[in-house]
């Protein structure tokens, strides 16, 4: 079973790091042989040996940005979960909230940390923390009120042919089928933590994070550099998001249908 | 002693409102303890409505459920009937094992008996080697049976089944058909079962009762005379034959009236 399902994880990876490779090749061949200057695009030679002699400064700047998504996600995630309960408790409340919370992730509400940060000392960091929780609070909020109140109408039926109470269904059928809603909406949430911490450094604030590093190097030319911050941008972002997806799988291990 | 009466009950959906449905109109039925009773007719006739009177999962607009003398509320409290469904509904997160401990788990039983009755369930559906198993690894007639299994594990005295082997292939079915006898025989269970299948409901019962729609109402009781034992012998009987006959005249005699109901609305 284990070298089957090697092989199989060898077929997936190998035609994506050889199509990764090619692409790359590609890049750096075109950027020296059409002589492309630095501003319009850089070889990702040169990037690569601004991320290795940067290092210490990228690896600085993308434990501010992580801690920031990390503490908005983990924050973000204990508010979204609780307010569901809250929710699927009170009907009415969901078909009011619901339709409030989709319309909000639709538009980039990350704009309101140009607001929060008024509201705090230009150093702080709670802004940016404040603005990914929000992120993340509506689509944990949104998916795991999902999970509490969609459940099998014949499990509810059953539930309570066994003379059930509320919170043994609650206990019983609700949270466990909500629990595999809760690890799809972090695998959507994780991501989606990163990006809001970088973005929320564009309004302001300190200037310590990937995202302020970012535009800082753009607006001084220094385009090898800004790529490098982007890669580590990438990085993190796929580190959260493949931290997500274990935890998911982990999760099914416990005996869940896939 | 009846195990369950059912007296004048009517019931009315979205009673004064534009969609207004007579679900039962005056319906009253008696099973003797240790019957077991078919409900059969088209669908939309009130089955599973008059079921779920009796799991007291529905309040009746009129009349009385009593349930081994209780009223239907009191026995479900206490517990005295399994319920099974078309889906099996088992629960995914749980072992089948953990499955049929549940009904004990709300009953507040501890972690030994609840283990021991398991054991014994598994033994009477014949899948002792599936406890550890995931409902999702078994096929469609073994979680049904596992199904049995859960609404008989606390041993109540009345099994309630809406149309439990609906989705199963023919060949299962007759299968499932004798497993059910088989356990009923062993436990002494009373059931009520609902069917669409006129062979099905004659096969199992010692009664079928046939229902007809709008507004849902009890219109012919077919006994059977096919005495206790049935075996696959059971089914080339001409008392079995003659049962079929009936049951089908019964819903034969409604439907012609049905369809001229029909042709007056138009
Ligand atoms: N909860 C409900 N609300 C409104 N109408 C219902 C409800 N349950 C059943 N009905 C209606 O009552 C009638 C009988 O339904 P049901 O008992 O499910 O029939 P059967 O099981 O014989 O097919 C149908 O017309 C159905 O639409
Ligand atoms: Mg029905």
């Amino acid at each position: 079973m284990t070298i089957h399902r090697l092989t199989m994880l060898l077929g997936k990876v190998v035609p994506a790091i050889l199509f990764g490779a090619l692409f790359l090749g590609v890049w750096e061949w075109a950027v020296k042989f059409f002589e492309l200057k630095p501003y319009f695009l850089t070889a990702p030679s040169s990037i690569w040996q601004q991320f290795t002699t940067n290092f210490a400064l990228i690896r600085g700047a993308a434990t501010v940005s992580g801690t920031n998504a990390l503490v908005g996600l983990v924050a973000g995630t204990v508010l979204g979960v609780a307010m569901s309960f809250v929710l699927s408790r009170f009907g009415f409340l969901n078909q009011l909230i619901t339709p409030l919370a989709v319309a909000l992730n639709a538009i980039p509400i990350f704009v309101l940390v140009a607001v929060l940060n008024n509201m705090y000392s230009i150093t702080s960091e709670i802004p940016r923390r404040i603005m990914v929780t929000l992120v993340v609070y509506f689509i944990v909020l949104v998916n795991v009120a999902r999970g509490l109140t969609q459940v099998s109408p014949t499990h509810v039926e059953l539930m309570r042919s066994y003379a059930a109470s509320d919170v043994a269904i609650l206990r019983k059928v609700r949270i466990p089928n909500a629990v595999p809603f809760l690890f799809t909406s972090l695998k959507i949430a994780a991501p989606a933590a990163v990006i809001t911490a970088f973005v929320s450094e564009y309004f302001g604030g300190s200037q310590n994070g990937l995202g302020s590093r970012i535009s800082s190097n753009i607006a001084n030319s220094k385009n090898a550099a800004a790529w490098a911050y982007v890669l580590a941008a990438c990085l993190l972002g796929l580190l959260f998001y493949t931290v997500s997806v274990a935890m998911e799988s982990l999760n099914r291990k416990g005996g869940v249908k896939q | 002693m009846t195990a369950v009466s059912v007296r004048n009950v009517s019931k009315v959906f979205n009673q004064g409102k534009p969609n207004q449905v007579d679900a039962l109109s005056n319906v009253a039925l008696d099973v003797k303890q240790g019957e077991f009773v078919s409900l059969i007719g088209p669908s939309g006739c009130g089955k599973s409505t008059l079921l779920r009177l009796v799991a007291n999962l529905l309040e009746p607009t009129s009349g009385e459920v009593t349930v081994n003398g209780k009223t239907a509320a009191q026995a479900r409290l206490d517990q005295d009937y399994g319920m099974a469904f078309q889906q099996a509904g088992l629960f995914d997160w749980r072992t089948v094992r953990k499955n049929i401990e549940l009904p004990l788990e709300l009953k507040g039983w501890d972690k030994q008996q609840r283990s021991a009755r398991a054991d014994e369930m598994l033994q009477l559906v014949q899948l002792p080697e599936f406890g550890d198993h995931y409902p999702w690894q078994l096929s469609g007639g073994m979680q049904q049976r596992i199904a049995i299994a859960r609404a008989l594990a606390a041993h109540p005295p009345l099994l309630l089944m809406d149309e439990p082997f609906g989705a199963l292939d023919e060949m299962t079915r007759e299968y499932m058909q004798g497993e059910l006898l088989r356990i009923c025989a062993a436990t002494g269970t009373t059931v009520v079962f609902v069917t669409h299948s006129i062979p099905e409901a004659v096969y199992l019962s010692n009664r079928v009762v046939v229902m007809s729609p709008r507004p849902g109402r009890i219109t012919k009781v077919v006994d059977v005379s096919l005495g206790g034992e049935r075996n696959e012998d059971t089914r080339n009987r001409t008392a079995f034959f003659e049962a079929i006959t009936a049951v089908r005249e019964g819903l034969r005699g409604m439907h012609a009236a049905h369809v001229g109901l029909g042709n007056d609305d138009r």
